[in-house]
Formats: structure tokens, sequence, C-alpha cells
């Protein structure tokens, strides 16, 4: 394995993103947007639950940065579907680069991208929006990297099981919403309906709501959604592992 | 330098590859030539690791591609037959980046793309996003994109398909230097008078599958040349007598076997249609070729019998 291909890979990708920048705007652009509008519903429901210190920025930067990040996964995807749309994904494949050195170039940009979202959002909040992590700034960036570790590995394993992009892209706007709500990432946990406060724990986006809350208010451990993370991104692995096939025909976006 | 032993490759129920044997020197250009669905992109695909052979094997520099894939893909150049260029990025990113891939660095790297680009007539365009290039110029980018770390196996599918005169010519010119330069070339086309131009030292004729002959232009002629004589009428001609090995190549289009000169069995032909009426539209002399080994040597496999 070479690093300077991979290396090559990602710096390819990343020089295609600086050409075309929309692609971060779901990610990074609208959730900023989103954040101060939906700030005092969030400030009135923690009050009204008893949390007076509470700014609302507790629950709207990490649940829109949950429910935004899961468009991380269409962006990877993308990365490989654009390919096919250009003709070039044979040409890579017969370049020297083996089949693990494409896979790993290939996500290094989706890292960015929601490395970027994270500094951002947090940053954004922390200065502007009176986010007041209380717990831990580390354990904050551990759920972050164990919930970017599983958009990534989300994303190549939906890149295996679609065929066109369409399916892809129909599959993360649904994804986002439904796990965002299910997360209490959409409204706070506690007004979600007792079926779908059961049927929660299922859901990665969860753990990622819990793992940011508990470093932000503080006082509980980040380790269990960190693992738990951990062990949705080894399934999303184990997916892409069986379902990812370099030569399988995709239909890119036209 | 490239060796194929009895490949075969099926999609399905499609045989698209059905026992190839091919061999490939250093510096020498080999032609694939087949009609539509013949196995040559197939072929080519299987030699550059996109597909697996079900059976058999290849072997580039004497490194299997099955059991080394990685190893024998640096060994080679791929230009396929869609345009595959990065249309949001410029000319030079495109290089740059099938430079670095292929192991190229910094200053080598720079002084490659300059030597391609001015070979490829792309200098000027280095800065420009691909997706602003001409049809040509697009195609000539996509070609030189393969050549930057000059790989001793060029595998050319089609390349100057749909590209004016001028950029075909280039383009053949290039091929024959890089072949000159040491390249083994493998060059998969269906244009005859391209052969010819590329001064390809082979030609393998393939159909439905398999390699039904190879060997030097003249071998070929020498072996295959027959004449013929191509009729083509208004219409699908009806109650016609005509000699024995008559082929109907399209529906108004029939290709007789010239026993003497094509201009002799012309004028008795002109004869025999005169008494039946059929409506001629134009009557074509079909001397010894490439053109005509083709004709004779799919029609024969087509029928079944040796080519």
């Amino acid at each position: 394995m070479s690093l300077r291909r991979i290396a090559a890979i990602a710096r390819q990708d990343l020089r295609i993103l600086r050409t075309d920048p929309m692609a971060v705007v779901p990610l990074i652009v609208l959730p900023l947007v989103v954040m101060p509008f939906l700030q005092p519903a969030f400030r009135a429901a923690f009050h009204f639950a008893g949390l007076h210190r509470a700014t609302g920025a507790e629950q709207v930067v990490p649940g829109m940065a949950i429910t935004f990040g899961f468009f991380l996964v269409m962006n990877t995807c993308s990365s490989f579907f654009r390919e096919h749309t250009w003709q070039t994904w044979d040409r890579l494949r017969a370049s020297p680069a083996g089949t693990a050195e494409i896979l790993l170039g290939k996500v290094v940009t989706p890292l960015v991208e929601v490395t970027l979202q994270f500094l951002l959002l947090f940053g954004f909040a922390g200065l502007l929006m009176d986010l007041h992590v209380r717990g831990s700034w580390l354990g904050l960036c551990a759920v972050g990297c164990a919930f970017a570790v599983f958009l990534v590995t989300t994303g190549v394993a939906l890149t295996g099981v679609c065929r066109t992009y369409m399916q892809a892209n129909a599959a993360v706007a649904t994804g986002a919403l439904v796990t965002g709500g299910f997360a209490g990432a959409l409204v706070p946990f506690a007004l979600l309906p007792p079926w779908a406060q059961s049927v929660a724990p299922l859901v990665p986006s969860y753990w990622a709501m819990q793992g940011y809350k508990h470093a932000i208010f503080g006082g509980k451990t980040v380790l269990v959604p960190i693992l738990l993370l951990l062990g949705f991104s080894l399934i999303s692995t184990v997916v892409a592992a069986c379902r990812f096939r370099l030569d399988d025909p995709k239909i890119g976006p036209t | 330098m490239l060796k194929v032993r009895g490949v075969h490759k099926s999609y399905g129920p499609v045989k698209a590859l059905n026992g190839v044997d091919l061999d490939v020197g250093r510096g020498e250009i080999v032609a694939l030539l087949g009609p539509n669905g013949a196995g040559k992109s197939t072929l080519v695909s299987v030699i550059a690791g996109l597909h697996r052979p079900d059976r058999g094997g290849v072997w580039l520099n004497g490194v299997d591609t099955g059991t080394h894939p990685d190893l024998a893909r640096r060994q080679l150049g791929l230009a396929p037959q869609e345009t595959g260029i990065y249309p949001t990025l410029t000319v030079l990113d495109n290089l740059r980046f099938f430079g670095e891939l292929a192991g190229l660095r910094k200053r080598d790297l720079l002084r490659r793309i300059d030597e391609v680009a001015a070979a490829f007539s792309l200098g000027d365009l280095l800065d420009r996003r691909a997706r602003n290039l001409s049809g040509g110029e697009a195609r000539r980018l996509h070609t030189a994109m393969i050549v930057l770390h000059r790989p001793p196996l060029l595998l050319l599918d089609e390349v100057t398909a749909g590209v004016d005169v001028q950029t075909r010519n280039q383009l053949l010119d290039l091929v024959g230097s890089l072949a000159e330069q040491g390249s083994a070339v493998v060059y998969s086309t269906h244009y005859l008078h391209e052969i010819e131009a590329l001064g390809a030292q082979r030609v393998a004729i393939l159909l439905e599958g398999r390699v039904v002959t190879a060997g030097s232009i003249p071998d070929l002629i020498g072996a295959f040349g027959d004449s013929f004589v191509e009729l083509k009428f208004e219409q699908r001609p009806t109650g016609l007598d005509l000699p024995p090995g008559t082929v109907v190549v399209a529906e108004n289009v029939l290709r007789v076997p010239a026993e003497d000169s094509p201009a002799v069995t012309a004028a008795d032909l002109v004869g025999r249609l005169d008494r039946s009426g059929a409506p001629l539209r134009e009557i074509r002399l079909l001397q010894p070729s490439l053109e005509s080994v083709f004709l004779s040597v799919t029609a024969g496999a087509a029928n079944g019998g040796p080519p």
C-alpha cells in the first residue's frame, strides 16, 4: 500500500471539492443558518423541563450536526458515483492504485468535510450561541470522530448496495430525517412518543446525540455511545466488504 | 511483454471471450480488429485487470495479473473507449493526477507533463477546465493521461472514435512513436485504414470471443485477401442468379467473390443483372486489402468454415 497514491486520490477529490464547493452547503451552511432559528424553541423546552441554565444550544447544535451530518453519507457516495458519470472509474481501477488505496483515498475528503462541520458548528455555537461544554471538549471530539467514522463507512456501504445515484440520494435524505427524528435531534428526546423512544437505541444517530449530550452536560461517560457508534461502523464495514465491488456498474448523477 | 493464454469470460449466458490467446512483444503494435460485440473491449478490460477471466491467464512482463494485479497495473496504461476525464478540473490537474498515481513526483512529474502536453498539443490548454475542451482536445487529453509514466504496455480501445481527421492522424502518429520508444501497444479498432496508417506489425481478428486469425498485414492479405465485387441495390433484390459464395452484407448489399480479376467478375455480373432487371445503385471492386481479409475471415467464420 502506498501512502503517496492514497494522498494523490485524496488531493484529487479535494481539488474537485474546491472547484464545486456546493457539496458542503447541506453539511455546514444549512445547519449554521437553521441553528439560530431553532435555538429559542429548544431553550423554552429546556426551561419548561426545569433546566433553567440551558441555552437551547445544547440541543440544537448537536441535533443539527447529526441531522445535516448525515449528508456526509451522500458526499461519500458521490465521490464514487461521479467517477462512473465521468467514465474515470475504470481508469482509476486500471491505474497503479489498488483497491484499498482507492477506498482510503476516497474517504479522506469526507473526513475533512465532517471535521470542518464539527469545528464550524461547535465553534460558532461556542462563540455566538452560548454553548457551554460542562463535560469534556475531548469527549465531544471523540464522539464527533466516532460519528464521522460511522457516516463514512455507511457511505461506502451504501455505494455498494445502491446501483444508482438516485437510490443513494433517496436513502440518505430519508435516513437523515428519520434517524434524526429518532435520535431526538429534531425535537428533545423526552418529547418523542413512547414507541419512538423505545426504538431510538437501535438508531446510530441516537447514540451520537447521547454522546454529544453527555459531553456537553457532563456527569455521564461518552464511552458507551462511542463504542456503540464504532459497533455500527463495524456493521457498515461488513456490509461494504460484502457488497462493494469495484467492477459493479453504477449509474451516477447526470 | 504481454502474454494472454486461453482466456474465457462470460457475462451470464453471453460468452464474451472464448479461449483467447495473444502475444505482444516490446515495441510491437498489435491491432485488435472485429465487428461490434466481437469481444475486443472485453479482452482489453481483462488485460487491464478490470475483469477477471473465468479461465485462462494474462501475464505482463512475466507478472501474472491474476495473482499480482497491483504489480501488473504499474506496467500498463489504459485509454478506454469512452472519454474519461475530470471535467471540473483543469487539463494540468487531470494530467497531474495520473502522473502522481503512477509514482511521478515534483520535478519529474512537471517535466513529463510538459513533454506529454507538447506531444499531444495540450501545452496551451493546461489551465483550461476539461469541460471546456473540444471533443478532439478531450480525446487527446484522455490518451495523454496514460503515457505520462511511459508504461511498457499501452491498451488503446478505439481512442479515435468520434474525432476529426487531424486529431485522428495526430493520435495515430503519437501511438506509433510510443511504440518506437519501446512500448507494446494493443490497439482495438474497427477502422481498417487506421491499422494500415498505424503500421501495426500484427493484426488479430476477433469474432465471437475468439481470435480467428492473426498475422502481419501482408501475410493476412496473402492468405485471405480475396477480391470481391460489391453490389448495392436500390432495394432488396430478388430472383438473382449469382455465383456461389455470394455473401449478403446488408439487405440491399451483396458481395460476390471474384474468381478472376474483379473487373471480369463485375462485367459478368452486370450482364446477369441486366437480364434480371434488379435496380442496381452502385458497384465496387474490392482489391485484396485488409478490408477484404476482414470480410473473408468474418464471412468464413460466420458460415462455420475455417477462416
